[in-house]
């Protein structure tokens, strides 16, 4: 279809000039209106505390709170990223090679918990995990526990968390980046003497790691991002860079330091999705009819 | 490993990771028909009475009667704003369009907290604070690209000759458009702006800042609860927005089959 409108007479060009813009004028304006001037504000903010300086930005760069939220931040959101990952990637291949009617229930547990808010998936976590909750009192019934496991408020329940958010959009990329992959190239592996597990090997795998790294940026970028599954789940000694936002803003009031901290995540999370952009494409993403 | 072994392996995987998906959603359901007075699992009966509890606080039905405003309001303006912009991207040339879609595409990507802070910094000196249209107003950016993605794949997957054929008869450009090709893509729109209200109902961070004092919607409902009670009212409301998702499912699954029936 563009095909043809790159090819229409000068004159309907020259139209067709002041219409596209016509059309995308009013979301244009949107996004610079409440998306960012706001952030342009914030970052005006962290400057302007006391006067104008970079005094917040010291803090966040070398305090040693901000260093170990940071840190904390980073390794579980590459923790979790892998393990999404892991998991993701046997189930969008299983999606791969089934059809039909099996194919559409798959995808409908995929995308089920997908339209569940993030709060009542992670509160689902604080009654199974806690003291008297479902895991314990199994391994408690089965005698292989005594007293209740210190499941929640862990690490390991932030990321026990945090996974199940991230593991439908997870599939939802892996099984469109899969999509792609010329299947009949696999079939003539196979043909050529390849048993099914080479085929996968040596043909199919290394054809879906491009869609493999394009699934880390993105999922890697969400998961900076969270905050109510480890505010929920997680002890004060795994903050991560959100809840501390939310702390410097909603409790200290300090508007000041939330600037700058939230202006530095907005750097990370940036320059992460512009790579992903550049090397993948936003768009393929986020509704899936293309995939 | 024979072609058996293989598939059991996987088959087993896809079940442990289904059963890993869907295991939450269950418990609160089941929680949420508890007629015991604490969130446990398994609960020790069943009976309606958190539904009741709810149908009964006028702080319940109040934050529902917001999220719904918020919701809709935040489809309505997605809608209005990016089924232009899509046919923009679409079906003209544009300067500039990788850069444009990635602007549009960028609210999604942005951390929550971020957006939240900075959006209340900008709503405090304009008054926008504590407002509905305020709320989603904001919700319409990160709504947008829900719509615009969608539309853009139905207007994409559409046949333009029919809108042509139009034309040829003489209706006018606009007329084709709204009479012929609106209707065509219809599915993708209604899939966005379900998306899109959908997306406003489940935020919590900016709907946290902006309306977190009185008339709260209810994920920032839920989200103070959780953290003050623990009966199973908030399991009961988690057990509608969860009535919510499957909802959603079958819309847009019914918008797709919709969609496929008529491009044939």
């Amino acid at each position: 279809m563009t095909a043809i409108a790159e090819h229409a007479p000068p004159r309907a060009h020259a139209v067709g000039q002041a219409i596209p813009a016509l059309l995308l004028l009013p979301a244009l304006i949107w996004i610079v209106a409440f998306f960012l001037l706001p952030l342009v504000l914030m970052c005006w903010r962290s400057l302007a505390a006391e006067g104008y300086s970079f005094k917040a930005y010291e803090t966040v760069f070398t305090s040693p709170l901000y260093t170990k939220v940071m840190l904390t931040t980073l390794e579980s959101a590459s923790v979790a990223t892998v393990l999404a990952l892991v998991l993701a990637y046997p189930m969008a291949y299983t999606l791969i090679i089934t059809s039909g009617i099996r194919r559409g229930l798959l995808l409908m547990f995929v995308f089920i918990p997908y339209w569940v808010d993030i709060i009542v998936r992670t509160f689902s976590w604080l009654i199974l995990l806690g003291d008297h909750g479902l895991i314990n009192a199994l391994l408690r019934n089965l005698g292989i526990i005594h007293a209740p496991l210190p499941l929640l408020y862990s690490e390991f329940a932030v990321l026990v968390g945090m996974v199940q958010i991230l593991l439908p959009l997870t599939i939802v990329v892996l099984f469109g980046a899969m999509l792609r992959i010329d299947r009949t190239l696999i079939a003539a592996a196979k043909i050529h003497g390849a048993s099914s597990w080479q085929a996968f090997r040596n043909v199919f795998f290394p054809l879906s790691l491009p869609g493999v790294y394009g699934a880390a940026l993105l999922v890697f970028v969400l998961s900076l991002g969270f905050y109510v599954t480890p505010a929920l789940l997680g002890s004060p000694r795994q903050t991560m860079i959100a809840q501390t936002i939310m702390v410097e803003a909603s409790e200290l009031l300090d508007w000041g330091q939330a600037s700058a901290a939230g202006f530095v995540l907005l750097v990370i999370t940036t320059l992460i999705a512009a790579i992903y952009n550049r090397y993948f494409s936003l768009d393929r993403l986020w509704g899936g009819s293309d995939a | 490993m024979n072609p058996t072994a293989d598939g059991i392996v996987l088959g087993a995987a896809a079940t442990a990771i289904v059963a890993y998906l869907i295991f939450p959603v269950i418990v609160v359901l089941a929680i949420s028909f508890s007629a015991g007075n604490f969130l446990e699992f398994p609960p020790p009966g069943l009976s309606l009475r958190w539904y009741r509890a709810i149908a009964g606080d006028p702080e319940w039905i109040s934050a529902f009667m917001v999220t719904l405003k918020v919701g809709s309001l935040t489809a309505l303006l997605a809608t209005l704003l990016g089924v232009p912009a899509a046919f923009a991207l679409v079906r003209h040339v544009v300067p500039a369009k990788a850069l444009l879609n990635a602007l549009i595409l960028c609210a999604l990507v942005t951390p929550p907290i971020v957006t939240a802070i900075s959006t209340y910094l900008f709503f405090v000196p304009l008054g926008l604070n504590n407002s509905i249209g305020g709320l989603a107003c904001a919700h319409a950016v990160s709504g947008m690209p829900f719509v615009v993605i969608n539309t853009a794949a139905s207007l994409r997957s559409a046949d333009r000759n029919l809108e042509r054929a139009a034309i040829i008869h003489g209706a006018p450009p606009l007329w084709a458009i709204i009479r012929i090709t609106l209707p065509i893509i219809s599915p993708g729109i209604i899939i966005g702006a379900i998306l899109a209200f959908v997306h406003s109902a489940h935020e919590l961070l900016i709907a946290m800042f902006v309306l977190g004092g009185v008339g709260k919607p209810v994920t920032v409902k839920i989200w103070s609860d959780v953290q003050a009670t623990s009966d199973p009212t908030i399991a009961a409301a988690s057990a509608i927005l969860i009535g919510l998702a499957i909802l959603t499912f079958i819309s847009v699954s019914t918008a797709q089959a919709l969609a496929r029936r008529r491009n044939g």
